[in-house]
């Protein structure tokens, strides 16, 4: 009840112009904050679908870097580096996210604060990220980005959806 | 001011809660400086201030006319900032599909993930 009261405020509050998610994992909060602390764990699930991370470090402690080579299905590197500014095993993570452009500049920068509630052996858990600097390059960026994982989406749907026709092809 | 320096001008001015507050209010239509400073236990000066800011960031605009100067709310940078917040917003969601699969993954083959780490920590000690 509390949870779901806390949400709808949450909601109501935000607007689109700010970006404040909030999921429900089916695990308890030891183990999800372990799956975004654990740099062999983040490996397997960091990125959009169809995503692979040939790089991932991550060094949970204040100050500590994190840096994740984001390869698509596309076979594009999308580099990415963060810094720790808050680690509290296991409630809460404030970090900076930068992503790089091929020359290594960095095209925009979002403070993320990532908040693990539980509630009766799931991980209420929810993101809120704020902008600090984005140049224009960005949403062109993330476009890019997003064209890689809807083709991996549609390439997937189609796999379930028509076994056969995959295998006539 | 170039192309990039704006659109962080735009996110630095989107920061703070009472720029945003004053966004949210015209909205719903033009209104003076007074009226919006109404709802604020804030002084003139540090209304103008924030408006200042917003103009800036190429957020609102004022009006010309001689006494009251209308503010008026500027939609395009609000729309670049909404499609990017979007972007972004289904980067993550793509991000938990991501975690909740790893999740449930983890929970199928009890004892699993422990041994793994463990695996890992002694092959980095050597």
């Amino acid at each position: 009840m509390c949870a779901n009261n806390a949400g709808v405020d949450r909601a109501t509050e935000s607007s689109r112009w700010d970006l404040v998610m909030t999921r429900t994992f089916d695990a308890p909060r030891d183990l999800v904050f372990k799956a975004w602390t654990d740099p062999k764990q983040v490996q397997q699930w960091w990125g959009p679908h169809g995503f692979t991370n040939p790089r991932c470090e991550v060094d949970a402690r204040r100050g500590g870097a994190m840096r994740i080579d984001m390869r698509g299905p596309n076979g594009v590197v999308y580099p990415m580096q963060a810094v720790f500014e808050e680690v509290r095993q296991p409630e809460r993570l404030v970090f900076v996210t930068r992503a790089l452009d091929d020359k290594g500049n960095s095209m925009f920068e979002v403070r993320n604060t990532v908040t693990f509630v539980e509630h009766g052996g799931k991980t209420e858990l929810t993101l809120e990220a704020q902008v600090i600097r984005a140049t224009a390059v960005a949403p062109e960026y993330l476009k890019g980005m997003e064209a890689g994982w809807s083709q991996s989406l549609e390439r997937l749907a189609a796999h379930v959806r028509s076994p056969r026709q995959r295998a006539d092809n | 001011m170039t192309v990039d320096d704006r659109l962080s001008a735009t996110f630095g001015a989107l920061a703070d809660r009472t720029r945003r507050a004053i966004l949210a209010r015209l909205a719903s239509g033009e209104a003076s400086v007074t009226q919006l400073a109404e709802p604020f236990a804030m002084s003139m000066p540090a209304i103008s201030k924030h408006l200042k800011v917003l103009e800036r960031a190429g957020l609102i605009r004022r009006g010309r006319e001689a006494q009251w100067r209308p503010c008026r709310l500027e939609a395009g940078p609000l729309q670049e900032i909404a499609g990017w917040i979007e972007h972004y917003r289904r980067f993550w969601e793509e991000n938990f599909d991501r975690l909740d699969d790893y999740l449930q993954q983890l929970k199928k083959q009890p004892g699993g993930r422990n041994k793994e780490t463990r695996h890992v920590r002694k092959q980095r000690r050597r």
